[in-house]
């Protein structure tokens, strides 16, 4: 009842003082973030014709895509509908019937389970545990809606964005490019999974960080986390946040209520996620699912991080070592057979040092405590913003077997500061288009080659023209005007690189033949290429956020 | 285009006062000086601005002042003032109270033949002035704010279509060079997307269904003669499509033997399913879509509606390209009628462009593609006779024997490897008699049309032999297109007599052609009629007649009737074709496309508060409709009768087709009796003075009765009144008529230039 009163006042607030800390305790005194009924109600009024629109033309889009190609994502949450509707709650993350087993946390089982209800009912065949592989048309057209309609929770977290903003017209068309955002759309409505949803939360949350509902934002994002612990990536920056500006008081003291509303709220989120598996004591199990630490340095399509640079460099050097067979470079015999690979398993590098876990976590640390520092020193929302963005980049750059799909984990913050200013806009370009590009290959069949570059296409078009013409500024001196041509060709490039792509299996066919056979990796070059590429523009973006954190904020 | 736009503040902002003359006609000059008291401030209009005679004031003032509020808003208050001008002579009140954009495809047939009745128009002129007076004063004096001032007005009335809000959007970003480049990407895009479903036949193995006869044709033309081609196994989708389907089916398959030889491979390929051989097929269709579908309708909205804004003309262009049912046919069920009648639509944009000849070319392609193109004949061929009767004796009889040679020379080339030097005489019959192939049965499937509705109470195959029913059916549908090709030849004549007339005065600078707007309704009531009444027929044809209502309904504002009409029709030819869809697996695209569609034009039947009881009707069809898919889904049909719900849908949709028929005739009629009237006005009362001008003005404003004469002046005030000088007169006239055809008004203005 009390929330709506309670984002209007905060909306006004927030347009007097973005991050002011004596707001907060106002709206947090004033009541719930939680939707009622009401609010759904005002919700609903609320929309405007604009959005409607893109609610209507977006939903017919992604219906057309129902029968469009399905990852093994798609089989592996029909399996944990399977697993959560006919198995009692103590067997759900020991069951071993499918290979997929279940390895998100206990919210996303849950939430399965909500989901296993009607699938019964439209057709009992989706939750029969030993139906592996069924890909019936209700079955596809049920997941599908699924995905389509918790969607609606990323609608509705960008929609109250649009409210209460310093500059509704602008961030009209940011919150438009994340609903409609490529990387949703390849990941989400074509590859299968939940991310929009779960997006969805991690949004609702920063937005009421933004409205100065901070003990909301804890709160929901130790739900994010217990839907899906890749948001780990974020929890520092968090922590910090939370920590710095809602249970200390500006001058540097303890604010004991604040520390413990927020204490409490997050353990009981957590109680209510993990008690029952506590109580059963299969934590240990539980953990075991979450965290497995048995893959490989990179995916196998290595996602475009420090890591793909660095494997590369260790290609090329061993190339060159074995042309020039340089003294003193100590060649790894298991490492020339596992990068001309490059399956999933074990990297092992040929020629440069090997990477242990604890490297890449020492790594991320650091480069995060730098970030948190400052965020400590400037605990405003927008400072909140980027050493959230940065953090998830950090542990996208440095991670252990990173996937290509975590680069959503930046992108979404980021596109919330894209119209802050050029150097923001330009990194987000950036950062937009080659991590939408490096999710490319996660679909390879030729029909929806062109589903998916064509919709980037549209999606660049329409979003970033006009956030360009808002916060164009000349680049100011000689340096920047080479690096802006420099970023506009690496921008260029991509074309040509999609052009590679597209033309390399007819070339590999009829010239590289003989090639292929000798080394049998060439079918890997237009990965290869594609993720180096990607990973230069992104390490690129990364440093210019860093370098636009650090000194700017 | 900015002088255009600089003239159009002053025309909205004195809208509210002509309805007030209107009201209180002896008392002009008074009410104009109490207008500025309604509400408005004075620093925006001053009231010496007014003191004129009314409609020369309407459009005459340009001072600086009036700059400010020039920018976003105008192109729909022109409109709006247009109508209130112009609608005071016809019957049905507007379907809504406020109406944006407002002319239909051509000015005659809105300046002349849009429809209000008196008491429409106070509803419709009240509520614009309460838009204004709720503009005002937001708007405040500088011209950027205007703008910002809008979106408020827009949310209460709920005019804009989606397609407009995103045209209005582009173009205040300032990225209108990038609007159509969007729409072609986009709408391409959606058309791959509408082909990931399935197609005809898709896993139903020995006969398959379209997308195998379509690559069945590809793989017989790459490895068979010319000579076999009509001929090879024809019970196996024997080739029943004209020369230029037979070429560019070669084409693809030369081209996709080049990608992979097992997708066309002779006998061995029948069948094929490999996701490979699909996204092939789909390729090509939707590359000839981009070749000749496209392109024309670009062309169509760069000629048939020059004198609109681009923003409107990129909302035509979203319409006409998102048109669910050729959407759902071409890249659904798999077929290539957006070629067919791309060519088609292009020779209708050569025509407009005064390029017969070529358009004649055009459309023998269009032919020669798929005879469904015969449809059309009558009217096409009714036009260019028209336009040769237009001409007089000598040009027009010029023109003719052009016509008749270039389109021989066409046919032949196109049958060229089935005739004489190249094959004996009697070779020619393989593909004439499979073209025509008058052997099968009255209509196929169940088709929306009069004979497979009247079969249900009349079994016609029982009571008539074929022979007989080939014939009534020919008479039928001749009967059917009878109206409207006599009107063409008729108009033509007419203007022809009435040219020679005027010839002296008139400095004939190649004018457009008169009878231009009649063209539409005339392809739409002669491929209405061919659907209704002629032998076998299929539910697809439906497109057919389709692509000239979609024509009208792109240029066609929201509230009026042929919009409504227009959108209705689409809606029910889908919903007719829904037994198809859903045998192909593409019940969910036929839900998203139209939902899509409707979406994307703001079309919303339950919209529209209906005031009489004829505004029921479309909700009453909807409602029939809606109900037929919920029982279908719920209850399976009984054993008696396994087609019922096939049959329900045909009676649903076939009194739509017809009503669209009928209307398209009298609008025809209409459309045409402006054009014979306005000519013979202009030769009888040529206006002399705009004094004269404005007091006949104000007497047809009355809104009594309305003769030639009073619209001739009508058309000549309005177009004097756009301006002053005489460049801006030939500019404002051309304004209104030049891409359209309509010369009148412009010479109309052309005689009124002397005065000035």
């Amino acid at each position: 009842m009390a929330s709506s009163p309670t984002s209007r006042r905060a909306s006004k607030e927030d347009k007097q003082a973005q991050g002011d800390e004596q707001n907060a305790k106002k709206v947090e005194k004033s009541g719930s973030f939680w939707p009622t009924w009401q609010s759904v109600r005002e919700l609903w009024s609320d929309i405007s014709p604009f959005e409607w629109d893109v609610l209507v033309a977006s939903t017919c889009f992604k219906v057309l895509l129902f029968p469009s190609y399905r990852s093994t994502d798609f089989e592996v949450h029909r399996n944990w509908l399977a697993i959560t509707h006919s198995l009692p709650i103590s067997r759900w993350y020991y069951d071993t019937t499918s290979e997929w087993t279940l390895d998100y946390p206990p919210f996303f089982a849950y939430f399965e389970k909500v989901l296993s209800i009607p699938a019964y009912f439209i057709d009992p065949k989706i939750v029969d545990l030993n139906n592996l592989n069924y890909d019936s048309w209700s079955v596809i057209a049920y997941q599908r809606t699924t995905v389509i309609l918790t969607e609606l929770v990323l609608g509705a977290a960008v929609h109250r964005f649009i409210r209460g903003s310093t500059d509704p017209s602008m961030q009209k068309i940011i919150s438009a490019s994340l609903f409609l955002h490529p990387g949703f759309l390849i990941v989400d409505h074509i590859h299968f999974q939940y991310n929009g949803f779960m997006f969805g939360i991690l949004l609702w949350s920063i937005l009421m960080a933004r409205n100065g509902n901070k003990l909301a934002s804890g709160f929901l994002f130790a739900v994010l986390l217990n839907f899906k612990h890749i948001y780990m990536y974020l929890a520092p920056a968090y922590f910090i946040y939370l920590l710095r500006s809602f249970c200390l008081s500006p001058s540097g003291a303890l604010l004991p209520s604040h520390f413990l509303s927020l204490a409490n709220a997050v353990i009981l989120v957590f109680l209510v996620s993990l008690g029952p598996f506590l109580l059963m004591g299969q934590l240990p199990q539980l953990l075991s699912r979450l965290f497995p630490f048995t893959r490989g340095l990179n995916h196998a399509y290595w996602a475009p991080n420090a890591w793909a640079l660095v494997t590369a460099a260790d290609r090329v050097l061993l190339k060159v070592a074995q042309q020039f067979h340089v003294e003193g470079l100590q060649i790894n015999a298991s490492g020339v057979a596992s990068t001309s690979r490059g399956l999933v398993g074990d990297t092992v590098f040929a020629v440069l040092p090997n990477i242990k876990p604890i490297h890449t976590f020492i790594v991320t640390i650091a480069f995060q405590v730098v970030y948190l520092i400052k965020l400590w020193r400037t605990p405003t929302y927008k400072s909140f913003l980027t050493a959230l963005t940065l953090c998830g980049y950090t542990s996208f750059m440095f991670g252990w077997h990173v996937h290509e799909k975590a680069i959503l984990l930046v992108l979404v913050p980021l596109s919330l500061l894209a119209a802050e200013n050029q150097a923001f806009f330009r990194t987000f370009t950036l950062a937009s288009v080659a991590g939408v590009f490096s999710l490319f290959p996660l679909m390879f069949t030729p029909a929806e080659t062109f589903v998916k570059v064509a919709y980037s296409l549209a999606w660049a078009f329409l979003v970033l023209p006009p956030i360009s013409k808002r916060v164009y500024e000349f680049p100011r001196s000689l340096p920047f005007v080479i690096l802006d041509t420099l970023e506009r060709a690496y921008i260029a490039g991509f074309a040509l690189l999609q052009l590679f792509v597209l033309a390399f299996p007819l070339f590999s066919r009829t010239k590289l033949q003989g090639i292929e056979d000798e080394k049998g990796g060439m079918a890997f070059l237009p990965l290869m290429l594609t993720s180096v590429y990607c990973a230069v523009g992104l390490v690129w973006a990364f440093v210019r956020l860093s370098v636009i954190y650090l000194r700017q904020m | 285009m900015d002088e255009i736009y600089s003239m159009m503040p002053q025309a909205s902002s004195s809208s509210p006062r002509a309805a007030r003359l209107r009201k209180t006609p002896t008392t002009s000059r008074d009410t104009l000086h109490t207008f500025p008291e309604r509400g408005q401030p004075p620093r925006l209009k001053t009231p010496t601005l007014f003191p004129r005679s009314p409609s020369i004031g309407i459009r005459s003032n340009t001072s600086d002042t009036d700059h400010s509020e020039i920018i976003a808003p105008i192109p729909r208050k022109h409109m709006t003032i247009q109508r209130n001008e112009s609608q005071h002579w016809l019957g049905s009140p507007p379907l809504s109270p406020v109406s944006t954009v407002s002319r239909a495809l051509s000015p005659a047939s809105s300046t002349f033949l849009d429809t209000a009745n008196p008491r429409g128009l106070r509803r419709h002129t009240q509520s614009f002035s309460s838009l204004l007076e709720h503009d005002k004063p937001a708007s405040g004096s500088i011209a950027s704010s205007v703008p910002r001032a809008r979106p408020p007005a827009e949310n209460k009335n709920e005019e804009t279509s989606p397609a407009r809000r995103w045209a209005r959007w582009i173009h205040k970003q300032g990225l209108k060079q990038l609007a159509i480049p969007l729409i072609l990407l986009v709408s391409t895009l959606v058309r791959w997307c509408i082909g990931l479903g399935s197609y005809s036949g898709q896993g139903t193995p020995i006969m398959f269904g379209d997308y195998e006869a379509q690559r069945h044709w590809m793989e017989l033309t790459i490895h068979l003669p010319f000579r076999q081609w009509y001929t090879y196994d024809l019970p196996y989708w024997g080739l029943d499509y004209p020369p230029l389907t037979a070429y560019v089916s070669w084409l693809c398959g030369i081209v996709g033997s080049w990608i992979d030889p097992t997708w066309f491979a002779l006998y061995t390929s029948r069948g094929i399913e490999t996701p490979g051989s699909k996204v092939y097929m789909r390729a090509t269709v939707v590359f000839f879509d981009l070749l000749v579908y496209i392109p024309s309708v670009i062309l169509f909205t760069h000629t048939w509606q020059s004198n609109r804004s681009s923003r409107t003309q990129h909302v035509a262009l979203l319409t006409l390209l998102f048109q669910p049912a050729l959407l759902l046919i071409d890249f659904g069920h798999f077929q290539y009628n957006s070629v067919m009648l791309g060519f088609t639509l292009l020779a209708i944009d050569l025509f407009a462009k005064g390029q017969d000849v070529l358009g004649a070319i055009c459309f023998v392609l269009s032919l020669g593609f798929k005879q469904m193109a015969l449809y059309y004949a009558p009217a096409i061929g009714s036009y260019l006779l028209a336009k040769c009767l237009c001409l007089g004796f000598v040009e027009g009889s010029r023109l003719f024997i052009r016509l008749a040679i270039v389109t021989s020379i066409s046919f032949v080339i196109l049958f060229l490897p089935w005739l004489p030097p190249f094959a004996p005489i009697p070779s020619i019959l393989a593909p004439i008699s499979r073209i025509f192939p008058f052997a099968r049965g009255l209509f196929e499937d169940k088709v929306a049309n009069f004979w497979c509705a009247s079969n249900i109470v009349f079994k016609w195959r029982l009571w008539l032999s074929r022979d007989t029913l080939v014939k009534l059916s020919a008479v039928l549908t001749a009967l059917g297109f009878f109206p409207s090709v006599t009107g063409l030849l008729y108009h033509g004549y007419q203007v022809g007599a009435s040219e020679k007339l005027s010839k002296k005065e008139t400095s004939s600078n190649a004018p457009p052609v008169p009878i231009l707007p009649l063209l539409p309704y005339a392809l739409l009531a002669s491929s209405m009629s061919f659907f209704l009444f002629s032998f076998q027929v299929h539910e697809k044809t439906i497109l057919v007649p389709l692509l000239p209502l979609t024509l009208l309904v792109s240029g066609s504002s929201p509230s009026s009737f042929t919009f409504q009409l227009g959108v209705l029709v689409n809606n029910v030819a889908v919903f007719s074709m829904w037994p198809l869809l859903q045998r192909d697996g593409l019940a969910l695209q036929y839900f998203a496309v139209t939902l899509l569609w409707n979406r994307l034009i703001g079309y919303n039947p339950l919209k529209y508060k209906p005031g009489t009881l004829v505004h029921y009707i479309p909700l009453v069809i909807y409602a029939a409709c809606f109900t037929l898919h919920v029982l279908e889904t719920l209850i399976p049909p009984p054993a008696r009768l396994p087609d019922i719900y096939p049959v329900l849908n045909v009676l649903i949709s076939t009194p739509v087709f017809a009503f669209t028929w009928l209307w398209a005739i009298k609008r025809g009629i209409e459309v045409g009796w402006a054009i014979g009237g306005l000519g013979h006005a202009q030769a009888s009362s040529p206006s002399s003075s705009s004094a004269l001008a404005a007091s006949r003005s104000k007497q047809s404003v009355d809104g009594q009765g309305a003769n030639g004469s009073e619209r001739a002046v009508k058309s000549a005030v309005e177009a004097a009144g756009l301006g002053l000088g005489a460049p801006s007169v030939d500019r404002a006239a051309g304004l209104r008529t030049r891409s359209l055809g309509y010369a009148q008004a412009r010479r109309a203005s052309s005689a009124l230039r002397d005065p000035f």
